[in-house]
């Protein structure tokens, strides 16, 4: 197994950074994460939120990957978090449903009121294998590797939403400003006017049908505006 | 908004995923809408005790069922029935029996819910 823990800070208050995580989808870094639902809500007795989502992520195989292991290179992963507004704490844990075997990777990640108007974000991720063949340290590596380089664009999918997020507040709040104006309509507007226009994210239309050869590929032919993000739209199980 | 699993609740979702948003937004920010103290502090407002705690949380509870309870049932019922017909449930049973938020998992092959 191998570890690997990064801490960040946002200049931003917790409450804004906490709902523009786990609003983080759609946006153009997670081009692919073909769906998201919620499947549990609950309250806890303590007065925390506790969500439970099913995301469905495209990725890819490494080239030097055995060929006809994996039925499919689409990986369910659960989700659950929890929020709790008074510790001003945001937990989450993401991990694989499927290809357990021969990759897991586990992320923890912690959002936390800070000094100063700031929030921190501790995230912490484990990488195993059990894959045979002498390929298990090989496998982790190239997870950790991925992990690594992901999780920079998982910060500015976040950041990105955070300044939708802000667009679409001062929007709301010009019309006469309260504590109770909403901003829901407008922000989801914004998001989807943003990567469906200005990236031209596709998603998927039916549902994902697993290939026979293993040699899946990511299609991302969107159109995106900087150069190097397109290298970067990979899931953590990406093309090495 | 991103899409469900299956087609036919993405509507369903992005209805529910707008009440609940404009619910949520205002429950992250207790101190605001209790109008308690707002100390911005890393513990700033998490000395809040139990029974308000509890009381906040009922109030937002009964909020959230009366704003988004009913588009919240129709929602979770058609991903249900996807989730079912796509025979992912088992694999969620299991994992959701793990619970990563107590506790992590381990590395070894008590994820049986593989199916590759």
């Amino acid at each position: 197994m191998l570890w690997y823990s990064q801490t960040y800070e946002y200049d931003c208050e917790w409450p804004v950074v906490s709902l523009a995580f786990l609003l983080r989808y759609p946006n153009p870094y997670a081009a692919h994460v073909l769906s998201c639902d919620v499947i549990d809500r609950t309250w806890s007795p303590t007065g925390t939120l506790c969500t439970t989502r099913l995301i469905l992520k495209r990725g890819a195989l490494p080239r030097w990957f055995p060929s006809g292991v994996l039925s499919r290179a689409e990986s369910w992963i659960i989700e659950e978090s929890e929020v709790d507004p008074f510790g001003k704490t945001l937990r989450c844990t993401t991990r694989n449903l499927d290809h357990v075997k021969v990759m897991q990777v586990c992320e923890s990640t912690v959002l936390q009121s800070g000094a100063n108007g700031k929030t921190s974000q501790y995230t912490e991720a484990r990488v195993m294998s059990n894959f045979g063949w002498g390929l298990a340290k090989r496998i982790e590596n190239h997870g950790l590797a991925k992990f690594k380089a992901n999780i920079q664009r998982s910060r500015e999918g976040v950041s990105l939403v955070l300044s939708l997020l802000r667009q679409s507040r001062m929007h709301a709040t010009m019309g006469g400003p309260g504590p109770d104006t909403s901003f829901s309509p407008s922000l989801s507007q914004l998001q989807n006017r943003y990567v469906h226009s200005h990236l031209n994210v596709t998603h998927a239309d039916s549902p994902p049908t697993p290939s026979s050869d293993g040699s899946f590929e990511p299609h991302d032919h969107q159109s995106v505006t900087r150069p190097g993000v397109l290298v970067r739209l990979k899931s953590w199980f990406g093309r090495s | 908004m991103s899409q469900s699993l299956a087609p036919e609740c993405t509507p369903l979702k992005h209805s529910y995923d707008a009440c609940f948003n404009a619910w949520f937004e205002g429950y992250l920010e207790p101190a605001i809408a209790a109008g308690s103290n707002g100390g911005s502090g890393k513990n700033g407002s998490s000395a809040a005790s139990p029974k308000a705690r509890e009381e906040y949380s009922s109030k937002k509870a009964e909020e959230f069922e009366k704003n988004c309870g009913e588009v919240w049932r129709q929602y979770r019922s058609c991903v249900q029935g996807a989730v079912k017909e796509k025979g992912l449930d088992e694999m969620l049973k299991q994992a959701r029996e793990d619970n990563p938020l107590k506790e992590p998992p381990l590395p070894s092959t008590s994820q049986s819910s593989s199916r590759s």
